[in-house]
């Protein structure tokens, strides 16, 4: 009741104020200067982004691979309509390895400001989980992006809904926050893969676009930017799902929780300036005894404790003062992270460790060339060496 | 139901905190700082900071409001960045 008392309000004010807006602008529209360059009210920035990759990954008792990833291309075009109404817009096409191309689908959302500090917004997005997702994620990554940290990924992510968000001076501290309601991750229901080859019932669909139940997803996050100078970040996030099995199913009522505690702080001890930043995930999903078919085409059913863990934590070195314009485009960046499987499910197995050091020379103050190398190390499991070029060309 | 229950409570809570500290009288130290200032302070928590010359005046409007709702700028931040960003491009 009151989720759908929120929702109500949400909705409502997404269609009342618009309207209202326009009817004012209307009665208080000034005349644009003709051929003014900055004429009119409508601002557009069109920006874009090219993402090339090499990859050779050595696995432990086999010879290595190396191969040239094709390009991803990225469109974001950004329009400011007017003092109140803002749309972000982000697609991508991706070449496939048939040489086709897929277009992909990543963001459409609409803003919309009721005060200074408080903003509706809706469509499909990015909710903001941990330090990097919905942050503009891969520009924020200065680890490179040929292997993401395992301890991340597992959360919120595209979820297409209506939200709350904003950010304001409290004394020297600065708070934002961002609360949203979606449709929600869905449960993957996998009653064919025998257990012995990793079946996957009970792990989380992220990325579902139409929901499967009247029930809907609660997602928040809040930070704290406790010094004047902004170089500290301190955020929790999360999303709370109460039903993520198709309705009227026995898997109708399966919940699914997730949380993350991020942390981001950079400093300039001239000329070196140092990052510090961290995530911690937890992911809990309501126990079941999922059905799972043999091979006399009875079924038995199974169940485990649905709950892991990850976490990653790094650091980056910049001589960013320095007066060498060629060294203060050089940063070194070194991250370890973990992700903790359920132990006792078929997916699952034993906890993956991740190291990863990272060179970096910026061409651009937005163009990365990354020299990235991941160690992925897992009990029972052959190591893994990927080292990874990446280059992220923006216009 | 009860974890939403949970959730909704802390979210208005904190909601209700927040409004309390938005009260707070911002010190003047905070309100005379400069765009430039704040353009070096916030890019750089996320990204490197852009060069003013990246872009014209009615793209660092919509750049801007990009930046507005993916780093969490306030108003008077956006505000002094922008104007500083167009003066200096």
């Amino acid at each position: 009741m009151v989720r759908q008392l929120i929702a109500g309000l949400m909705l409502t004010g997404m269609l009342i104020f618009p309207a209202i807006n326009s009817i004012a602008q209307t009665d208080t529209a000034s005349h644009p200067v003709v051929n003014s360059p900055n004429g009119g009210s409508q601002k557009v920035l069109f920006p874009g982004a090219a993402i090339s990759q090499y990859q050779y990954t050595q696995v432990q008792g086999s010879k290595g691979f190396g191969s040239f990833s094709p390009l991803t291309l990225f469109a974001i075009p950004l329009i400011k309509v007017n003092d109140n109404l803002f749309l972000d817009f982000a697609a991508d096409l991706s070449v496939n390895s048939d040489g086709s191309a897929t277009p992909g689908f990543d963001e459409l959302v609409v803003y919309y400001r009721l005060t200074p500090w408080l903003y509706l917004f809706g469509g499909s997005f990015n909710p903001r989980y941990g330090i990097y997702n919905g942050w503009l994620d891969d520009f924020t990554n200065r680890f490179g992006t040929g292997v993401s940290p395992v301890g991340m990924g597992y959360g919120a992510e595209n979820a297409d809904g209506i939200g709350i968000e904003g950010a304001f001076q409290a004394g020297y501290s600065k708070i934002y926050y961002q609360l949203y309601t979606s449709n929600g991750p869905q449960v993957v229901i996998d009653s064919l893969t025998p257990l012995s080859q990793g079946n996957l019932s009970g792990q989380m669909n992220q990325s579902s676009i139409i929901d499967n139940n009247r029930n809907k997803n609660v997602g928040w996050c809040i930070g704290y930017l406790p010094f004047s100078n902004s170089n500290l970040e301190v955020n929790f996030s999360g999303a709370y799902t109460p039903q993520t099995g198709n309705t009227g199913t026995a898997y109708q009522n399966i919940n699914n929780l997730v949380w993350a505690v991020g942390l981001n702080y950079y400093h300039l001890f001239s000329p070196i300036m140092i990052r510090a930043i961290g995530e911690y995930d937890g992911i809990q999903t309501s126990k079941f005894n999922y059905p799972i078919q043999q091979t006399d085409s009875t079924f038995t059913t199974y169940t485990y404790n649905n709950k892991y863990d990850g976490w990653f934590y790094g650091m980056t070195v910049r001589a960013a003062g320095s007066k060498n314009k060629w060294i203060k485009n050089f940063e070194l960046a070194a991250r370890i992270g973990a992700l903790n499987p359920p132990s006792d499910a078929p997916w699952g197995g034993s906890s993956i460790n991740q190291t990863t050091v990272t060179l970096t020379y910026y061409l651009n103050w937005d163009i990365p060339l990354s020299f990235e190398y991941d160690v992925l190390t897992q009990n029972g499991a052959p190591t893994q060496k990927i080292f990874s070029t990446v280059l992220f060309f923006r216009f | 139901m009860k974890y939403i229950k949970t959730i909704l409570s802390l979210v208005i809570i904190i909601f209700a905190l927040a409004f309390i500290i938005n009260g707070c009288a911002v010190p003047q130290s905070i309100k005379d700082k400069s765009g430039a200032q704040l353009w070096g302070e916030n890019c750089n928590r996320c990204h490197n900071a852009p060069d003013p010359r990246t872009y014209s005046d009615d793209q660092w409007d919509a750049a801007m409001e990009h930046m507005r709702q993916k780093g969490f700028l306030t108003d008077q931040e956006v505000g002094k960045i922008r104007d500083f960003l167009k003066q200096s491009n």
